[in-house]
């Protein structure tokens, strides 16, 4: 029967003797869902049981009321964008979408069609006859985003799609997901960086060991957030004219530079702190190579919240 | 977008012709094709070596020539180049994307997993079956060629075309069951070369076995559409000859078995790269 759920009833998978997720129940509603959780916490176990990748050692998954172990169902309206950052031998951009599309039985004129229309979405028009080998890091992401999305699913999967992309990238790919999940899909977004999720999520799921810690609207637990200051490392070329520019907000409360040409940044707003950083990189010409939350931070975010219990939520 | 609908079986048809072709593409294109290509053409340059160097007392005895390839068939083509050149070629049907962590992009795909099954072995038959029926040919025209006119003419007689006919039935037959064994051993194993050098050894065995034993090889149904008998030997035990219709429905129905297996080993794969 069709719902308009992703549904994970009392779901557990182990590796042998080893947990990946247990006993999750969750129920997930149209629109952007952020899935947050430390490394090694059960995040890309929960996507690939949800897309059929792994089996459930206990429970029943049903994704808007088809079972993951129906592929030739499924992926009509699931799409996947995987963390692997591998592809077949000498694909190139094109060709790797075309044959995705060609497996879903679309004529030769469809499949050109869709395959472009999803190359331009993610902004790789010139380079998709190139062989995805010679591909950056952040235009591997964008091919794999394309992949996912090329057969126009109704729900979404992303596992750390932002990973590697520079800081308009992310604001293009942000703006994307936004744009998708406005037309009434799912899109599940992944990531390790809390305020990463709550840039862009309307709801979230929490992940810790293996369980759902917390559940519901962002802006529920935004709020316990905000006091403690996150950690953003920024590597660029004049670090120095950042942290003079950066130092002058209101919510930086720290910005010191490494000697390896890195900029360490503590600040109370997240949000507040990418949008200024992407002005300031723009109006002063800074050649940025990395914007992430430095990972003692994330993780003393989550101690944070573990910690003190924030959320409902299953156990 | 869609015109309409199309029917499942146009699906399925088009999924596992769309698999096949890519399959033969990566198997025949691609840098890991140079070992396969390597193991193929071994009897061509030897058969071109001992053409060249062929003394002219030898030149001669153009019947010798039938002897000749049966033996070079038997214990050169059919159990080593045949049997290896299917191993390299369908271990990697799934192994292969497992150690190039790309498995995941198919297996995203709205297939049902049976159906990929046997996409993957249809390109793996015809890859191998491309390879190894030129292969075989050419190097029954190179153990024909050094006796001149005579060869020519023996190889040419309505006897040679059907011997040789014979012998690319065994080929593409031996293509279709180790094909679907290699295939299996690619899904349950992490190593499927040592299942089958295993395997291999119990083929080479099979001439010494006793009847029943001998049945449970592939090598015994493929040899009786052999043209021209070899001695194995004097420990070899002999048997009954097996009926062509029998031969022919044991390697298929086997074949099918183990691709079904192969289906069924598929339907529980799971993408767990790291643990490769």
């Amino acid at each position: 029967m069709r719902s308009d759920r992703i549904v994970f009833t009392d779901v557990s998978k182990f590796y042998g003797e080893v947990l990946g997720v247990n006993k999750v129940n969750l129920e997930v509603r149209p629109g952007l869902t952020g899935l947050v959780g430390p490394n090694g916490s059960g995040k890309s176990t929960l996507m690939h049981l949800m897309t059929g990748l792994l089996r459930p050692s206990r429970g029943k998954i049903s994704v808007l009321g088809i079972a993951p172990d129906r592929p030739e169902e499924l992926f009509r309206i699931i799409g996947y964008c995987t963390q692997y950052d591998s592809f077949p031998n000498g694909a190139t951009g094109i060709g790797f979408l075309r044959y995705a599309l060609s497996l879903h039985g679309y004529s030769k004129a469809e499949i050109d069609e869709r395959a472009w229309a999803a190359i331009e979405r993610v902004g790789l028009t010139d380079a998709a006859r190139r062989r995805i080998a010679g591909y950056s890091k952040g235009m591997r992401q964008r091919i794999k985003l394309a992949h996912a999305h090329c057969h126009d699913p109704q729900v979404l999967v992303l596992d750390e799609p932002l990973n590697g992309l520079d800081p308009m990238g992310r604001a293009e790919m942000i703006d994307l997901f936004t744009e998708l999940a406005r037309e009434g899909r799912h899109v599940i977004v992944s990531s390790h960086i809390l305020h990463e999720v709550d840039l862009i999520s309307d709801g979230v799921i929490m992940i810790h060991g293996g369980a759902i810690v917390a559940e519901g609207e962002i802006r529920e637990v935004r709020g316990e957030i905000t006091s403690h200051p996150i950690q953003v490392l920024i590597r660029c070329d004049k670090p120095h004219v950042v942290a003079s520019e950066v130092f002058r907000l209101e919510h930086v409360v720290e910005a010191r530079i490494l000697e390896d040409e890195g900029l360490l940044v503590r600040t109370r707003d997240a949000d507040a702190f990418f949008t200024e950083v992407n002005r300031i990189v723009l109006a002063a010409d800074v050649v940025v190579e990395t914007v992430a939350p430095a990972d003692e931070s994330v993780h003393a975010v989550y101690d944070y919240l573990i910690g003190e219990g924030v959320g409902g939520g299953s156990a | 977008m869609t015109a309409g609908p199309p029917t499942e079986a146009r699906v399925w048809r088009s999924q596992i012709w769309t698999i096949a072709k890519s399959e033969v593409r990566r198997t025949l294109f691609s840098r890991r094709s140079f070992a396969v290509y390597l193991l193929v053409a071994m009897p061509l340059a030897l058969m071109l070596l001992r053409a060249i160097f062929m003394p002219d007392t030898l030149r001669v005895n153009a019947p010798d020539a039938t002897t000749e390839f049966a033996e070079v068939f038997h214990f050169f083509l059919l159990r080593f180049v045949v049997f290896f050149a299917n191993a390299m070629i369908f271990v990697r049907l799934f192994r292969g994307e497992i150690l190039e962590k790309s498995l995941h992009y198919t297996l995203l795909a709205p297939i049902r997993r049976d159906v990929l099954v046997l996409g993957k072995y249809l390109g793996g038959v015809l890859s191998a079956v491309l390879l190894l029926v030129p292969a075989t040919t050419l190097t029954y025209l190179l153990v024909y060629l050094p006796h001149g006119r005579a060869g020519l003419s023996l190889m040419s007689s309505a006897a040679g075309v059907s011997s040789l006919l014979a012998y690319l039935v065994i080929v593409v037959l031996a293509c279709f069951a180790y094909g679907a064994l290699f295939m299996l051993a690619g899904l349950y194993f992490k190593n499927p070369m040592v299942p089958a050098l295993i395997f291999l050894g119990w083929e080479t065995l099979t001439p010494f076995l006793p009847a029943l034993l001998k049945s449970l090889s592939f090598v015994h149904y493929l040899v009786s559409f052999a043209p021209v008998p070899v001695s194995l030997g004097a420990f070899a035990l002999l048997a009954r000859p097996v009926a062509g219709w029998v031969a022919l429905l044991a390697l298929l129905v086997a074949s099918a078995i183990l691709v079904f297996l192969a289906s069924r080993a598929a339907r529980r794969l799971e993408v767990t790269y790291s643990a490769e």
